[in-house]
């Protein structure tokens, strides 16, 4: 989240990346650091270790979303 | 009192209302009163609305009413105050990482040890039992820090604080060093203050891990055994340190006898440290065989701490068979180092009776 609030205070598109039990987390780091309109995706519980054919299946699964928010058309 | 005021009907309510917003540790509390935080201010020596530092995640200015109000809650006495003050100040260097600290999935926990004047100032044991239970300037001190870390860093478990178990240690763990029956220089003189200066050092650690030990005292074969061990449990399978760490400090707590054993065969701290450093080490291949995704860095094999100096050396508890060492995190943007803050004794102003 950090991070992708550090990358639109640059200036840049971005979007963070956030899993199901870390969004309460996310949501509080966005409004402590200034910035609780950054533009989020959730995933699933968990990412890490899913294994790559899961992790592919997972990134396909989000692309479009992605896009969309790292091009303004999607709040 | 700048900050805003809650109402309550008594003392029950108000605690009652503490635990309903998140505010306690899980543990009753001391209603911090107006009264009760402007002693505890007094306490200090210090003005009320001076900032002594942020405290992340929720970037919380930790003015001295606040931290007042921590110490009060924590069952603090004024005598302890100056000890909170400093290692809340300690933790707020930037280089502790507090806001990365709080946030991760790890178990961390500021461990504060005394030393120095403020050991005996605030009352702070260093003997039997020094970690906890039954120590009330150890345990409120350390106490009072965590609570400041939760109300004015604002972290809190499960949506700013995701350890995933947590830890007894992140209740409180502090403790003073035993610098009397120390055969080694004062923890805070290798930080650059002056033998008997009041001073806390504050390192990010796991709990305690015990190391069992009974040697022979003529046998210099035995210190290098008890060295071994404590490097066995600094570079233990299972802990980030073995591999993640490197640039992490870690804490070794000698009880007097493992202490006296290790200067009887001519280890100093500085010879204490780079040995163990040398010998926390662990092959790359069986750190690969068991966790090669979490496995960083090169060399073979992989030290768990490799700059000696941050094996942070000190004498503490009762003579016998245990010695404890306190692994690490190793992560943050400065990979968990220690931080340390001088405790100021003369500053207090004369307390009223009653409040």
């Amino acid at each position: 989240m950090r991070d992708g609030i550090a990358l639109a205070r640059a200036g840049r598109p971005a979007v963070a990346l956030v899993t199901s039990k870390f969004r309460p987390q996310g949501e509080f780091v966005a409004r402590a650091e200034g910035m609780p309109g950054v533009p989020q995706v959730i995933l699933p519980h968990p990412v890490a270790g899913i294994g790559m054919p899961a992790m592919a299946e997972l990134a396909a699964s989000i692309t479009d979303e992605l896009v969309a928010r790292l091009r303004g058309e999607r709040p | 009192m700048s900050t805003p005021l809650l109402e309550a009907v008594d003392e029950a309510a108000a605690l009652e209302q503490l635990h309903a917003l998140g505010c306690t540790d899980g543990l009753p509390v001391v209603v911090p009163t107006p009264a009760r935080v402007a002693r505890m201010v007094l306490a200090s020596g210090l003005d009320a609305d001076i900032e002594l530092g942020t405290m992340g995640p929720g970037h919380g200015v930790a003015t001295v009413e606040k931290v007042a109000c921590a110490a009060v809650m924590a069952g603090c006495l004024p005598d302890h105050m100056p000890a909170v003050v400093a290692a809340v100040r300690a933790v707020c260097d930037p280089v502790f990482d507090l806001t990365e600290m709080q946030a991760t999935t790890h178990c961390i926990a500021p461990m504060v040890v005394v030393c120095g004047a403020a050991r005996g100032a605030g009352g702070f044991a260093s003997g039997f039992g020094l970690m906890g239970p039954g120590h009330r300037a150890n345990v409120c001190t350390g106490r009072a820090l965590r609570l400041a870390m939760m109300n004015i860093g604002a972290a809190r478990p499960g949506e700013s604080d995701m350890a995933i178990h947590g830890s007894p240690a992140k209740l409180s763990f502090c403790f003073a060093e035993d610098e009397e029956n120390s055969p080694f220089a004062p923890l805070a003189t290798t930080f650059g203050y002056a033998p008997g200066q009041g001073a806390v050092f504050v390192l990010g650690v796991e709990g305690p891990h015990s190391v069992l030990f009974s040697g022979d005292a003529d046998a210099s074969a035995s210190a290098t055994a008890l060295l071994d061990l404590i490097a066995g449990v600094i570079a233990n399978r299972g802990s980030n340190n073995s591999y993640l760490g490197g640039h992490a400090a870690v804490a070794v707590v000698l009880n007097p006898e493992h202490a006296a054993l290790l200067a009887r065969h001519g280890f100093d701290r500085e010879h204490i440290q780079a040995e163990l450093a040398a010998r926390a080490v662990t092959p790359r291949a069986e750190l690969a065989r068991l966790n090669g995704k979490m496995l960083t860095g090169d060399g073979d094999p992989v030290p768990a701490v490799r700059d000696a100096s941050n094996v942070h050396v000190l004498v503490a508890g009762a003579p016998g068979l245990y010695s404890m060492v306190m692994p690490s995190w190793c992560a943050g943007p400065h990979g968990n180092r220690a931080v340390h803050a001088p405790v100021a004794l003369d500053q207090a102003c004369e307390l009223p009776l009653h409040g």
